[in-house]
């Protein structure tokens, strides 16, 4: 593992940028991901003169010709198949762990202070009762993005409408995306991290996991062209989200169109810690998810007390009933 | 007239087969040659010139030879009721699979636009009309009603993967029906993904296809900005756009590629199957006789339906 994470630290260092819009262009990648531009070719494929030739087996001579059965060229004594460079689709993989900086300990006393301070309508005996039934450290993946985007909208506002409710709207925006975090965790919910994201140093990266035993390491499980849906999606997301709170004019909208282009987008891909804490009362399962360097990001459910709502629903109405009674009788 | 007329002399590349040394005449558009007298698969390389690139790409064959044929004969079985017999009766007639030259092209697009936003709302209005009575009432209704305004905006994206040929045996309307090809799977051009199969060099120039995707880009802005226009409605869209970051690749699309002849007086149909995907495309010659006896049965159908309606009443 440590390896091979050396491994693609050392190769990415390596990579070319595409000579259209600069996003790094991966290992094995043929064609820029984000514009289409082919890469750079290998220059010793290239023919200088005209050329007549029969490809020959490196094991027996025979000549070899492409399978479809095989889809790649093969040589059909033998069967050697014979390597082709292709447009390679691995397993997205982490770059870098985020090192915890929050204890165990510290997490735990967190989640008890947490319970204590949920207010009148959770269960009296629950930061007694609740049993914390596991505290399990746990590296979650997501992508983080730079780059710079060129955003063209159009939308419906109200403002500067006239008769009808809403006017016509477009614009362009520039926007430069920094550190933009799009999850690929699978364990924790999109509520969950939108709390988390906040708290990070996304410069403590390192190459091995650090600061906690025992933890569980989330893996990338999907594959590099569906990662890079994922990362446009959230980059067209966040675009949109730029665009409502900037540039849209008027207090209300409707119909937002967005389309934008990249200039120089990056992707990194890293492990962040966190602990998530499930703990039982009575029999109900809840969960609590803790930042692994900073812990005051939290962001869990607990459970509401049904007798003391339902002493207070009672309560109200009682005071309403002879609110009224006595409106009427002073009529 | 003395003799006929000279026919124009092609080109025939002449090259010697490197197994046996028998010497094989090539067409001038092929890049790859099989021996007659030793099975050998040759493949041609030349140097790349401005209007005849190196391909860049290669997609390679997944359908094999079986497969194409029995997607051709189900696909000609299936079609259409009004195809003539002699062309549903006919047995394709397989060339072999030919690598397909075509450019993919990709590049961003930034447009000006202006267009008539229609934004629509409702109003009040009374109107006098007679009632059941007789008698002239006054009654309000709601009616909606649009407010035109006219929006002026700048509209930027990409434009991925156009595909046109650069073979001048397959036009692009044949080529897109047996589209989309999953350029995923797409390979690094390589002499040895070739080597056994027909592999043809471009027979239009860069310049034209380029023009081509082009224009092809241009109208796919236009589809797109349709669906950008806000309000209820639109009217007289006008666009300019401007194409940068253009690029071009020559990529070897595999095509197993059929002849159907069924009638001696016309030219073979040409049907063509997607190599990798086993998709069918082609054109279903219709038979006029059985369009106009469909016709005709419809319409005697509805005189036979009007005459009885008419005895019951």
């Amino acid at each position: 593992m440590n390896d091979s994470n050396s491994d693609t630290l050392t190769s990415e260092q390596q990579q070319e940028d595409c000579s259209a819009c600069g996003t790094p262009l991966e290992r094995g990648d043929l064609r820029c991901a984000i514009c289409g531009k082919s890469a750079p070719t290998r220059r010793n494929e290239v023919a200088a003169t005209e050329v007549v030739k029969i490809l020959r087996c490196t094991g027996c001579g025979a000549a070899i010709a492409y399978d479809p059965k095989k889809q790649a060229p093969s040589c059909s004594f033998c069967e050697s198949v014979m390597e082709i460079e292709t447009l390679e689709d691995p397993m997205e993989q982490t770059g870098g762990y985020l090192p915890f900086s929050v204890t165990p300990d510290e997490a735990r006393a967190q989640l008890q202070k947490w319970l204590a301070t949920l207010g009148w309508f959770r269960p009296s005996d629950l930061s007694t009762t609740a049993r914390v039934q596991e505290l399990k450290p746990l590296w979650w993946v997501a992508w983080v993005f730079d780059a710079d985007a060129i955003v063209s909208w159009a939308a419906d506002s109200n403002h500067g409408s006239r008769r009808s409710a809403w006017a016509p709207h477009a614009g362009t925006a520039t926007v430069v995306f920094d550190d933009i975090l799009a999850s690929a965790s699978r364990g924790l919910a999109a509520s969950e991290v939108d709390v988390l994201t906040r708290g990070y140093d996304l410069y403590s990266a390192r190459p091995n996991p650090q600061g906690a035993d025992g933890a569980t390491i989330e893996q990338f499980d999907v594959q590099r062209s569906h990662a890079r849906k994922q990362v446009a999606q959230a980059l067209e997301q966040m675009a949109r989200q730029r665009v409502q709170q900037n540039e849209i004019p008027g207090t209300k909208f409707r119909k937002l169109q967005v389309s934008l282009v990249l200039q120089n987008l990056v992707t990194r891909r890293l492990s962040f810690p966190a602990y998530v804490m499930a703990y039982r009362y009575k029999g109900q399962l809840y969960r609590l998810v803790i930042s692994g360097q900073d812990k005051t990001l939290l962001t869990g459910n607990a459970p509401y007390s049904q007798a003391k709502i339902a002493i207070v629903t009672l309560g109200v109405v009682g005071l309403l009933a002879i609110i009224v009674l006595l409106i009427g009788i002073a009529q | 007239m003395a003799a006929g007329t000279i026919e124009p002399k092609i080109q025939y590349k002449e090259i010697s087969c490197q197994s046996c040394g028998a010497n094989l005449l090539v067409e001038p558009q092929m890049l790859t040659a099989i021996c007659p007298y030793c099975a050998s698969p040759s493949i041609i390389q030349r140097p790349p010139s401005e209007n005849l690139p190196t391909p860049a790409f290669t997609i390679g064959f997944v359908v094999t030879q079986d497969r194409a044929i029995e997607a051709v004969s189900n696909w000609i079985s299936r079609s259409s009721v009004f195809a003539k017999s002699a062309f549903r009766k006919a047995a394709p007639e397989l060339t072999r699979g030919v690598y397909l030259p075509a450019y993919l092209y990709n590049a961003v697009a930034n447009s000006d636009y202006r267009a008539d936003i229609g934004e629509n709302y409702t109003e009040t209005e009374t109107y006098t009309t007679t009632d059941s009575n007789g008698k002239t009432v006054t009654r309000t209704r709601t009616v909606v009603k649009t407010e035109w305004r006219t929006l002026h905006g700048q509209h930027c994206c990409y434009i991925l993967d156009v595909v046109v040929t650069a073979s001048k045996g397959v036009t692009n309307e044949a080529l897109e029906a047996v589209e989309p090809f999953d350029l995923r799977v797409l390979r690094r051009f390589s002499p040895a993904m070739i080597s056994g199969w027909l592999a043809e060099e471009p027979s239009r120039t860069q310049d034209e296809c380029f023009r081509f995707a082009h224009g092809e880009a241009v109208d796919k802005v236009g589809r797109q900005l349709k669906g950008f226009m806000p309000g209820d409605s639109y009217r007289n869209l006008q666009y300019e756009t401007d194409v940068a970051r253009e690029s071009i690749d020559l990529v070897l699309f595999p095509i197993w590629s059929f002849a159907v002849r069924y009638d001696e007086s016309k030219p073979p149909l040409q049907i063509l199957v997607n190599g990798q995907t086993g998709r069918v495309g082609g054109k279903v010659p219709i038979s006029p006789v059985k369009v106009s006896i469909a016709i005709v049965l419809v319409l005697l159908i509805l005189v036979v339906g009007a005459l009885l309606f008419g005895m019951v009443r």
